[in-house]
């Protein structure tokens, strides 16, 4: 039989505790064992007070990222065995105020996400539907882009994000290119507006840590990139 | 703004690889196991193109060593005051130095 997993686990209530402390698990594995499993392990058999969010355990909602041995990452989606170590610590997202325990408050996250007007807003004038070539370039690199979940684990490991509390973030920021790349979007100058700012794409010093801890290989590095190529475009009334 | 001086950032961080190069290769290695005098080395100062070509280094070395404090400085929150006064500061700086070395490379090039 495998020796059982030396779990550690941030534990921290706002509410009631005056300092955040790590307790100490003993975790049985099992095959194709997930970090999720860990936790649900523990919930369920050895302090039921543990609180960590999960919903789909399938990597598509996000819900469960973890900062896990040193990284973020989607707990559902990451094999113990793939962590090389039987010494597991699991703590909450960095860049995030905690709740509880595991759980962060995703909404400084989502208030920069709306800032960037996430959603398509269709041209009013057209008649007929804009034809966008599915070989085209442009449409394949959005379509790479628009996997992401929301997760914050790029949020999280960016050090300008950490620096700066105004910064929009790679997440953000990647979905504003998403809309901007987009020809058929209404308000995609607008929209780079709102990049185009100090806190915006002008933050980011292309250190991917973004790409590196995307748990979709996301390189969100790579869309504030051509967002600041568009800005330059539009100072030299290129972009339209 | 910003896209401005990014982009000036980008094209000085291009200028600076080439011209320090040949400043390097001009000034260390095109003499190597001569060593010259002093009166060897003002007159090299007093080419005109060395002179352009320094005062152009020096500009664009300053610019993208200023920006590149400034943008670290953005990096931290701060409020709209502050980056005013940095940025004044780095400017002020900026100009003190490039005029300075001006004055520098001017002299020496008339005391020929």
């Amino acid at each position: 039989m495998c020796k059982p997993l030396q779990v550690k686990v941030f534990r921290f209530n706002p509410e009631s505790d005056v300092a955040p402390k790590f307790d100490d698990f003993e975790v049985p594995v099992f095959d194709n064992m997930a970090v999720l499993d860990v936790v649900i392990h523990i919930q369920n058999y050895l302090d039921r007070s543990l609180s960590f969010r999960f919903s789909c355990r399938i990597g598509m909602c996000g819900s469960c990222a973890m900062y896990v041995n040193g990284r973020a990452r989607l707990a559902c989606r990451t094999q113990v065995s793939s962590l090389k170590t039987r010494d597991i610590t699991i703590m909450p997202l960095p860049n995030f105020p905690i709740i509880r325990d595991l759980v962060v408050d995703m909404e400084p996250f989502f208030d920069k996400w709306k800032k960037i007007k996430p959603y398509y807003v269709p041209k009013r004038e057209l008649d007929e539907p804009v034809t966008v070539q599915p070989n085209s370039n442009e449409r394949e690199f959005i379509d790479d882009m628009l996997d992401c979940i929301s997760c914050g684990c790029c949020y999280s490991a960016c050090s300008m994000v950490a620096t700066n509390k105004d910064y929009l973030g790679p997440a953000a920021l990647n979905r504003a290119y998403t809309l901007i790349a987009d020809k058929r979007d209404a308000i995609r100058v607008e929209r780079l507006k709102v990049v185009d700012r100090s806190y915006g794409v002008w933050r980011c010093h292309t250190q991917f840590n973004c790409a590196e801890v995307c748990p979709k290989n996301i390189v969100p590095t790579r869309s504030i990139q051509n967002l600041k190529r568009r800005c330059v475009l539009k100072k030299f009334g290129i972009f339209k | 703004m910003h896209a401005w001086t990014w982009v000036l950032q980008r094209i000085s961080a291009v200028i600076l690889i080439i011209a320090v190069g040949l400043h390097i290769g001009f000034l260390h290695f095109s003499n190597a196991g001569e060593a010259l005098n002093y009166g060897e080395i003002v007159a090299r100062l007093k080419t005109p193109v060395l002179i352009v070509f320094d005062i152009l280094l020096l500009i664009f070395g300053l610019y993208h060593a200023l920006y590149g404090l400034y943008s670290v400085f953005l990096d931290f929150d701060s409020g709209k005051k502050e980056r005013v006064v940095v940025l004044g500061l780095l400017v002020c700086v900026g100009l003190g130095i490039v005029g300075f070395g001006i004055f520098g490379l001017l002299c020496t090039a008339r005391s020929l």
